[in-house]
């Protein structure tokens, strides 16, 4: 199943109800409501799972703390590959992941606890292709990306791109070699673009792998004819998003948030905390709240302060619905 | 040998190659090559080591610097506001040289065909979405430094830099927008203080009740283990758990009150700034931790924000996903973890080196042991974080926990990464240098001061108390230095045994049994990690990498001080009573 497909059908639907703010900064939707805080929550909680979420959990855990002085919150963010394990585990509450869990690892979760882990909706990105900020490349197809990325070219492309030329660069950077970044096979950001990008292809041994989102793209700062991936909140000065098209000779699209919430931007995601919760029981309250708290109008400002960009409201209503939290 | 392979034919050649020949055995006879070799080698790595450190200490030191505000306006109109961060030159493209006029263009064409650019710190992240601008110089059309432009560090999203446009002070308009009016200085002093007063409330105070209420809640679930559900003993648990939940209903209730009250009074303090394009933003007097206008500072206004910046980094937590704010907490849980570490490790490898060089018959099994040590020392610091996750957190930790703490679970005390385990771990990782080390320590006690020992009638044991190990001291002192710093600059196994991101206390507090092995912590090494290739904008981390890396090693250094002062005291006490 193609999740980029997901992702379209769930947010198109949606995109009118987001209005970006003025240049450049964003603004949460009004209608997600605000925190309000409630009695009796104490205990506490660990996080373990993503590394590009790794941030975003740290900014909410002390927002949360905030609101309640007595919870304590840890966190640990080495990929999202380690979310699962700790769950089934029961080392961590929360298991933060910047994919879906695979098919594999919710039925090994399934097996011991005889339900589905619950995926929670935390917030948008927009999987930014990095390059240089001198690079003059103006857009990049998926086809063009996974020539440069992969060995199986499995999106269809002729030949092997190794040169800056061969994605239609011209000038002097024509004969430059592409330099590739990428992220360490933990990571699920790896995962995403391997699956919507490389069409589950098989990524070039000459990726250079890094071990977080934010040293891949310190790499390709340093670094003149790099070309990385990574989430669009760890971009710098340094380096600049290229514009993605679907398709070969399709439009362009930058990653930006309109785009993302269009679902015009081809390699958009949502970024996911599960969580284990029995369906015939109600979370405990400190994992509700924070949950909550995540959804919530302060939640989302974390969001944006993080780089990512803050849900529509219909999904966080939908998925606090889900987890019957009011 | 050389003779012969150039075989010279000329009598004049013969001579003058016997005269060069000469020469260099000379200079060989003298050893003069060698000296100036291992002088080289030497020298290079002298140079290298205090480059480093210069490099360090130099970014490290100008971080806290006050920087001046540039405004830029560029010559499509645009204005923006930044602190000048770094510059550069490059090769522009085709494109940028397309929107350059004739002239630029051939001013270009005629240098080196580069160009300047200047990357601004825009700050602002809530109003721009981005921290950093770069700015080409041929776009500049003029660069001021007005002497009313505020930097605003603030305890959420970053620096502001802007104007000031309002001040608000108990619900009322100050005239004179003037942050440096006694009464504004006051009310922000007072600000702080109650923003400090609501942290102590909650963080403290609550956290204390609730601390309480855990505790009763953990005995019932005890009693229940023990004597059953609905046993007396149960029953009795519960309702001290009763007892003690009403008790902190009334005195949260009370703490709450006062909270609220705090906040509204906080609320009724403000001060509005306005960005270079006059967006407005307010901004609670609580939430400045310092405004200030740098184009106008003094000298000595200048050195007063350079040290309060430096303070705030050594005494404040970390705020903002650990990109600003300081790293007290990361100082603590360093020297928590290193001085544990010393701890254990000190009587492990004195006592192993004691038997090994002492007692045990020196045979094959000693020696095999011995060069078993040697070759701990070259594993690979990594493969010791897995060993103390798998052993000592997994393993002893598990076998903890359902002994000693079964009402805990599933959450695990003892039985994940913890300052107890990342200690034990370093622990075995510097072991063989003190094995090693007091080894050689005790070899170099003088055999007949033994002997004199033993004479006089003083059993093994004692010729080693009282002879042996006093003399040995030093070098034991030097084995444990040397353990210390490996200890303290090491990361890659704390990853897996303990220390965290963002820890939610202190390993040591005021709350029974005061020491708490078993929480995670954080590290200065770490921090750096984190800082440097975690926070979501590297750039801006980058100045707190080299803070942080300078409090580091000045921290191993003060600890390798302490640890050298005490070996040469000790070594003054036996120096008048060698022979």
């Amino acid at each position: 199943m193609n999740q980029s497909n997901i992702f379209k059908f769930a947010i198109a639907a949606l995109a009118s109800s987001v209005a970006a703010g003025e240049a450049g900064a964003l603004d949460v939707d009004a209608a997600i409501p605000s925190y309000t805080k409630s009695a009796g929550v104490d205990g506490s909680l660990k996080s373990i799972g993503s590394d590009t979420l790794n941030n975003l959990m740290t900014l909410w855990a002390e927002g949360f703390s905030k609101q309640y002085p007595n919870v304590k919150i840890e966190i640990e963010g080495k990929g999202s590959g380690t979310a699962p394990p700790a769950l089934i585990a029961g080392t961590s509450q929360f298991g933060p992941m910047s994919r879906p869990m695979k098919a594999g690892e919710s039925d090994d979760f399934e097996r011991k606890y005889g339900y589905k882990p619950t995926a929670i909706r935390t917030a948008v990105d927009s999987l930014a292709v990095f390059v240089h900020k001198d690079n003059p490349v103006k857009c990049l197809s998926l086809t063009q990306v996974d020539a440069m990325f992969s060995k199986t070219r499995k999106k269809g492309a002729k030949a092997d791109a190794v040169k800056w030329g061969d994605v239609g660069v011209t000038g002097e950077w024509a004969d430059k070699p592409i330099s590739l970044y990428g992220r360490n096979s933990a990571s699920g950001t790896y995962g995403y673009f391997k699956e919507v990008a490389l069409g589950d292809g098989d990524y070039k041994d000459t990726v250079k792998e890094q071990p977080g989102s934010s040293a891949v793209v310190q790499g390709i700062s340093s670094d003149k004819y790099a070309i990385g991936y990574s989430g669009v909140g760890y971009k710098t000065a340094d380096v600049k998003t290229v514009p993605i098209a679907a398709k070969d000779a399709g439009a362009c699209y930058d990653a930006s948030p309109e785009n993302a919430y269009a679902g015009n931007y081809p390699i958009t995601r949502f970024l996911y905390v599960y969580v284990n919760k029995n369906p015939q029981k109600p979370l405990e309250p400190v994992r509700a709240e924070f949950v909550k708290y995540v959804l919530s109008k302060q939640g989302q400002e974390g969001v944006i302060k993080d780089g990512f960009y803050p849900l529509p409201p219909k999904v966080a209503a939908d998925d606090k619905k889900t987890l019957g939290l009011n | 040998m050389e003779m012969a392979a150039t075989a010279p034919d000329s009598p004049l050649e013969r001579a003058a190659a016997r005269a060069s020949n000469h020469r260099v055995t000379d200079l060989r006879a003298r050893g003069e090559p060698f000296t100036w070799l291992l002088g080289g080698c030497l020298s290079l790595g002298v140079v290298m080591i205090i480059g480093f450190l210069l490099l360090v200490l130099w970014n490290g030191f100008l971080t806290f610097v006050p920087q001046k505000i540039a405004v830029v306006t560029s010559k499509d109109g645009k204005v923006i506001a930044g602190e000048a961060f770094r510059a550069e030159r490059f090769r522009p493209a085709p494109d940028v040289l397309a929107a350059l006029t004739p002239d630029e263009r051939s001013a270009v064409a005629k240098g080196d065909g580069m160009i300047g650019r200047t990357l601004y710190r825009v700050a602002n992240f809530d109003l721009y979405g981005e921290d950093f601008k770069w700015v080409i110089d041929p776009d500049v059309k003029s660069v001021e430094y007005p002497a009313d432009m505020v930097i605003v560090e603030r305890l959420e999203w970053g620096p502001f830099i802007g104007r000031v446009e309002a001040i608000t002070l108990d619900g009322k308009a100050v005239e004179g927008n003037d942050l440096k009016a006694p009464a504004v200085v006051k009310a922000h002093e007072e600000a702080r203080e109650r923003w400090a007063r609501m942290r102590e409330i909650e963080r403290d105070e609550i956290g204390a009740l609730n601390h309480d209420l855990e505790v009763a809640r953990l005995d019932v679930r005890r009693a229940e283990l023990k004597y059953g559900a609905d046993s007396p003993q149960q029953r009795a648990a519960l309702t001290e758990l009763d007892r003690v939940t009403k008790d902190m209903q009334s005195q949260f209730a009370r703490l709450t009150a006062e909270v609220q009250a705090l906040r509204s009074t906080s609320d009724k303090y403000s001060v509005t700034f306005a960005d270079i394009g006059d967006r407005e933003k307010v901004v609670p007097l609580a939430n400045i931790v310092r405004a200030y206008r740098p184009n106008a500072l003094t000298f000595g206004e200048q050195v007063g924000v350079y040290f309060s910046r430096w303070g705030e980094f050594l005494t404040a937590e970390p705020r903002e996903a650990n990109t600003e704010g300081g790293v007290m907490p990361a100082i603590f849980g360093t020297l928590a973890m290193t001085l544990l570490m010393v701890i254990v490790v000190a009587p492990f490898g004195v006592i192993t080196a004691l038997y090994l060089r002492e007692y045990a018959k020196q045979g094959r099994l000693v020696s095999f042991v011995r060069i078993s040590v040697n070759n701990l020392a070259g594993v690979p610091s990594i493969v010791y974080g897995v060993f103390g996750l798998g052993f000592f957190a997994y393993v002893v930790g598990g076998t903890i926990d359902s002994l000693f703490f079964p009402e805990r679970l599933p959450n695990p005390t003892f039985g994940t990464g913890g300052l107890m385990w990342a200690a034990f771990t370093l622990a075995l990782l510097t072991v063989p240098v003190v094995i090693v080390a007091t080894e050689e320590a005790l070899a170099a006690v003088p055999r007949s001061m033994r002997e004199g020992s033993l004479a006089c009638g003083a059993s093994k044991w004692q010729t080693i108390r009282n002879i042996v190990l006093p003399r040995a001291m030093p070098g034991v002192m030097t084995g444990i230095i040397l353990a210390m710093a490996r200890g303290a600059g090491e990361v890659a196994p704390l990853m897996l045994v303990g220390v965290v991101k963002l820890a939610p206390g202190l390993p040591i507090d005021g709350i029974f049994p005061y020491v708490h092995l078993e929480r995670s912590f954080m590290h200065l090494g770490f921090h750096i990690f984190d800082v440097g290739f975690q926070s979501r904008n590297s750039e801006a981390g980058k100045p707190m990498v080299f803070v942080t890396t300078v409090l580091l090693i000045t921290l191993v250094a003060v600890m390798n001080a302490a640890a050298i002062v005490i070996r040469s005291r000790l070594k003054r006490r036996f120096a008048g009573s060698q022979f």
